[in-house]
């Protein structure tokens, strides 16, 4: 029988790290909650903020708090795994095993979504509770669809977020410190345009700018972006989103390459 | 007793609240106010709000921040002790409960007060606060009041952690609660009255209040009543979590539960 191809090798890696973050999940979901207890906060402190302000805003506070869940879950999950790999001692047997560890995070990414989507749900419905109906929806189906491809932004930041946190002790710090940072640099609450003008191309650089602001403009008429529009907003979106995940590789091998020669992996 | 009190005082940021690193502490004391402030600030301005506010909603994130070093952090020594696997031999110990775990609060109360003042100083250069310098004694004792109330309800829920797997769920829930229920991003009155209630349980709603009345040189009558909820909420923190760490140390240590994390 043939030996696997180094293809099947990565996707086989990818799949098991996959199944261990939903297992691990699965043993203690508790975990989920402190990624989740901001965004609901939050997304009731803005639904009592809002609440004179007309249909629309109710969807401005479910987007951006769902939208939070995500990214927390993101960042949390990005930097968490890999510290945890680090105090347990498995970081540098991981890294050192012939398959490149960008597949292991991989794994972890997809899962991260996918229960930062589970907890996007959960305050959807804490809210709609507090609202007491749903939020009115132009385009359900372009909405739905948009933020699954909103969902794929997020992971291409978590993958190349997750290369910095295997360099670092200090990922829970960063995570803590950097937590409110993220959310108004890319706009989860409320559009970036209404920043100051010079903090723009620090937030485009991030693929989830570009799509929350598309999905604005699709779930909310009347919305006012960034000037160029949605399909601008759309294309942005999936071109940065491609850069981040053409160059993850290239990030990864150098990452991996100099944290061995430095021999740090063991630090805790 | 004091050697205990002062030896946990200092050593207990180094260990299990894990405060002293630089990053740790000036990410605390200056990037997280200044960021959740800018946040709710612009969620503000999105909804309508006008300066007042905004200069409501900074003010009382400014001081909201105390959370994350007097509760958050001091929650989480029971988690980094039973961590570390030093939670069965400090129970063991003879030393006083009072030295060993008020002694914990003293460093956090001090970076609490450090982050609600710069979040002041934040929310009066870039949020439109206005503060007569003829205010800033009862700012100053409001904050301080506020600051020793926070780090007991911290040491509050620590004890209640003692019994369950982890404080990171109750560090995290009232973390971020007082955005809620304290008044922090909108008047209190605001919410259903049970609601209400809720919040007044809460030291920060009182500390608060009295940073509030002290900004807006309400009668010093006001602010000092005020400052003995704040107090008072306070002692109850302090006295509660020391009967409830006599309590939960016992029902761990008969349970087994001590050593699970």
């Amino acid at each position: 029988m043939a030996a696997p191809t180094a293809q099947v090798s990565w996707a086989r890696a990818t799949a098991a790290s996959l199944r261990l973050s939903f297992l691990e999940f699965m043993a203690d979901p508790q975990w989920l909650i402190p990624s989740m207890i901001a965004p609901v906060i939050f997304g009731l402190v803005s639904f009592e903020l809002f609440r004179d302000e007309g249909r629309y805003f109710l969807t401005y506070a479910i987007l951006g708090a769902a939208m939070m869940s995500m990214w927390g879950q993101t960042l949390y999950g990005s930097g968490w795994a890999t510290g945890l790999d680090r105090e347990y001692g498995t970081l540098e047997p991981t890294i050192q095993s012939p398959t490149p560890y960008l597949f292991v995070i991989l794994g972890r990414i997809v899962w991260n979504v996918a229960s930062g989507l589970i907890g996007g749900a959960i305050v959807y419905v804490v809210i709609l509770v507090a609202a007491g109906g749903p939020p009115a929806l132009p385009d359900p189906i372009g909405f739905v669809a948009l933020f699954v491809f909103v969902m794929l932004t997020l992971a291409a930041v978590g993958v190349l977020l997750s290369a910095a946190f295997v360099y670092t002790r200090y990922a829970g710090v960063i995570q803590n410190v950097g937590e409110f940072a993220f959310y108004v640099g890319t706009g989860c609450m409320f559009p970036v345009v209404l920043l100051p003008f010079w903090t723009n191309p620090v937030a485009l650089v991030f693929p989830a700018t570009w799509a929350l602001d598309a999905l604005r403009y699709l779930a909310i008429p009347g919305y006012v972006g960034f000037g160029w529009g949605f399909w601008v907003d759309l294309a942005g979106a999936v071109v940065t989103t491609v850069v981040y995940l053409a160059i993850a590789g290239t990030v990864y091998r150098y990452v991996e390459h100099h944290v061995l020669e430095q021999g740090n992996l063991g630090w805790w | 007793m004091w050697r205990t009190f002062w030896t946990n005082a200092w050593l207990a940021p180094r260990t299990s609240l894990g405060l002293m690193r630089i990053d740790f502490v000036v990410g605390t004391i200056f990037v997280i106010p200044l960021t959740q402030m800018v946040f709710f600030a612009y969620v503000v301005e999105l909804g309508g709000g006008g300066a007042s506010e905004v200069a409501f909603t900074a003010l009382g994130n400014a001081i909201a921040t105390v959370t994350y070093s007097s509760v958050f952090s001091v929650c989480l020594t029971t988690d980094n002790e039973k961590h570390g696997g030093t939670m069965e031999h400090l129970l063991v110990s003879p030393a006083s409960r009072f030295a060993l775990y008020v002694g914990r609060g003293f460093i956090p109360i001090l970076i609490s007060i450090a982050s609600a003042a710069v979040g002041i100083a934040y929310a009066v250069a870039f949020f439109g606060v206005v503060l007569p310098p003829a205010q800033i004694p009862e700012l100053a004792v409001s904050v301080v009041l506020t600051a020793f109330a926070m780090v007991g309800f911290g040491l509050l829920l620590g004890a209640v952690a003692l019994y369950l797997r982890t404080a990171l769920i109750l560090g995290n829930i009232f973390l971020f609660l007082g955005l809620l229920l304290s008044g922090v991003n909108f008047p209190l009155a605001a919410l259903p009255v049970p609601l209400q209630w809720a919040g007044d349980a809460l030291p920060l709603t009182w500390g608060l209040s009295a940073v509030r009345a002290a900004v807006a040189a309400d009668p010093i009558g006001t602010v000092a009543l005020f400052w003995g909820a704040t107090a008072l909420a306070g002692a109850a923190c302090y006295g509660l979590s020391l009967g409830l760490w006599k309590t939960f140390e016992r029902r761990a240590l008969a349970t087994g539960s001590i050593a699970r994390y």
